[in-house]
């Protein structure tokens, strides 16, 4: 009886829709009078069409750089201010600004510091007389414009869940390991990085969900331009739902990236626990 | 230097890793520094920005410290953009959306935490694989579903759809922090004949203060910040909010950069003020969520 009105609400508006759009992406849906059963052309299309194929890859890139980025770059920053420095508060305030704010002024705030003509960062080239860089109108930039705009929000909220996991560590293991005069870095990767793998594994998982449904920062900054070069897949979904009104396609597309964002999270802890499996044997 | 050849060897040893410390925390500032003026400059960029004259911004070349200072920008933004209704709608739906969540989420999250039903596991496993479906999966068909009643752009449609994509994480959230109250109070409040409903309210609700406004805080900025259910599922001044407002600069009138970026301060305010006064619970949200969610 307590759980009912939420579990309710859920089923209602989260599972019900999820559960007719599955149903629909087997369907010609495009809002029109009926609505024929295609089978499974809708995936078809999607996985053989040009543009799907350059979302998917964009999505692959965009998620694989910025993730490793942001982690490496995370607990880079967390294991070298991680001792009694002055500004650490102020520091850890300041970081949990950019996880917070809206994705969408993100990526409004970097199509102004992209700007070529009045932009901070083409201004700063210019001074320097160095080349500009085409960041938002070049293809071959603009995927790293948007990673550039994604590590930017998202290490942050990295750097705090490592200094979060560092300061729960032991302290006996790493205080044996300096009386038997291992070096910092030997200590790193033998004693700290071990301990730090749950929350490592916690950080990645949501790294992932998040950058497979990463919509808001490139929606403000490219809308997936140009030339499709940053459609990530929930972009693409988008713009085939609701510029090309084929929900059905749209639909499956976005079961797709489901389907792959789980099969990385099976991999993610599938492996170590096979690993571990093997090993036990 | 001269009283150092004297120095004996092992003091020798000692003064060169003091200097070695020295070196390292020299390092650790810089990092540290580096760290804190890339996370804020791109936001003091915005608010430069946002206090400049139109013809200041579209000065080349460009320089850091604006000629004058104006409000004129935020006077624009207002006036000439209809800022009001977009930040009133904003407004309305995430503060909406958190007391739903709130009344929905405590109860559940008792339910789960505290007695055994049936079908628990399922919802619980459930309420994880919902946490990692794209928005946009819902997305499509709920603007299908609210077409079918009528209900597309209207700010009770968002409500509804904000109010059930925060649930799992707000009830994730609250189980892990009803489990940590000791079982012993809510027993003896049973024992002197208090029902479920009364224990739920009157002795475990008082205990869990952080963790409701934990989940309150993480609910109302993450409604706050949300771009595409508002896009999806409103059309017009009546049910759009600030992020979907941004997006009209964008298409609409080409890009107004002063307007547009007081607009992006507007929408940062909420998230400076949480990060100022409530920290704690911000955090507390955002790790205990994160490691169990």
């Amino acid at each position: 009886m307590l759980a009912g009105p939420a579990i309710i609400v859920m089923v209602v508006i989260l599972l019900y829709p999820l559960a007719y759009s599955f149903v629909m992406s087997f369907f010609r849906w495009d809002l029109g009078d009926s609505t024929p059963f295609i089978g499974v052309r809708n995936y078809s299309d999607a996985l053989s069409g040009h543009q799907f194929q350059q979302s998917l890859r964009n999505q692959i890139i965009f998620s694989i750089i910025s993730i490793a980025i942001e982690v490496c770059a995370g607990m880079g920053i967390a294991v070298l201010v991680n001792s009694k420095l002055h500004g650490l508060r102020l520091a850890r305030t300041l970081l949990l600004i950019p996880p917070m704010i809206a994705p969408a002024v993100v990526g409004l705030n970097f199509r102004w510091l992209f700007n070529e003509q009045y932009g901070f960062l083409d201004a700063i080239l210019r001074d320097l007389h160095l080349p500009i860089v085409p960041w938002l109108s070049d293809p071959n930039w603009a995927l790293t414009s948007v990673i550039i705009a994604d590590v930017w929000q998202n290490t942050p909220l990295m750097v705090l869940l490592f200094l979060a996991g560092l300061q729960s560590l032991p302290q006996e293991p790493l205080e044996a390991a300096a009386v038997d005069g291992a070096s910092p870095w030997a200590a790193f990767w033998t004693i700290v990085l071990p301990l730090l793998r749950p929350i490592i594994m916690i950080a990645l998982m949501l790294r992932i969900i998040d950058t497979f449904r990463t919509f808001d920062t490139v929606w403000l900054m490219t809308q997936g331009g140009p030339g499709g070069a940053t459609n990530l897949v929930t972009v693409y979904a988008y713009l085939l739902a609701f510029q090309g009104i084929d929900f059905g396609h749209a639909a499956a597309v976005s079961y797709i990236a489901l389907a792959i964002s789980l099969v990385l999270l099976a991999i993610l802890y599938g492996v170590p626990w096979l690993m571990a499996k093997r090993g036990a044997i | 230097m001269s009283d150092q050849v004297l120095e004996r060897p092992r003091d020798r040893v000692m003064v060169h890793s003091r200097r070695k410390i020295s070196a390292g925390l020299v390092a650790r500032y810089a990092v540290l520094a580096v760290t804190i003026l890339v996370t804020v400059f791109p936001l003091i960029w915005l608010f430069i920005t946002s206090i400049r004259t139109s013809s200041d911004i579209f000065a080349v070349p460009v320089h850091i410290i604006p000629d004058s200072v104006t409000m004129a920008q935020y006077v624009k933004v207002f006036s000439q953009y209809d800022t009001g209704s977009y930040l009133w709608n904003t407004v309305v739906v995430s503060l909406v959306t958190v007391v739903f969540v709130t009344v929905l989420s405590l109860p559940c999250a008792y339910a789960m935490a505290r007695l055994r039903l049936p079908g628990q596991k399922i919802v619980l496993s459930l309420l994880l694989i919902m946490r990692m479906i794209p928005v946009i999966a819902f997305a499509i068909p709920l603007f299908a579903v609210f077409s079918n009643f009528g209900m597309l752009d209207t700010i009770w449609a968002l409500i509804l759809a904000h109010t059930a994509s925060k649930l799992p994480v707000a009830i994730w959230l609250m189980i892990g922090f009803i489990q940590d109250l000791p079982r012993e109070i809510e027993e003896s409040a049973q024992v002197d004949g208090a029902g479920t409903l009364r224990t739920l309210i009157q002795i475990v609700t008082p205990l869990i203060g952080p963790g409701l406004g934990a989940s309150a805080v993480i609910t109302f900025l993450f409604t706050w910040n949300d771009l595409l259910l508002a896009l999806t599922l409103t059309s017009s001044k009546d049910a759009e909010t600030l992020p979907v407002g941004l997006t009209n600069f964008v298409t609409q009138y080409g890009i107004d950069w002063g307007p547009m970026s007081a607009a992006g301060v507007l929408m940062v305010i909420p998230t400076l003020i949480f990060v100022w006064f409530a920290q704690g619970l911000l955090v507390k949200g955002l790790i205990s969520g994160a490691v169990r969610g």
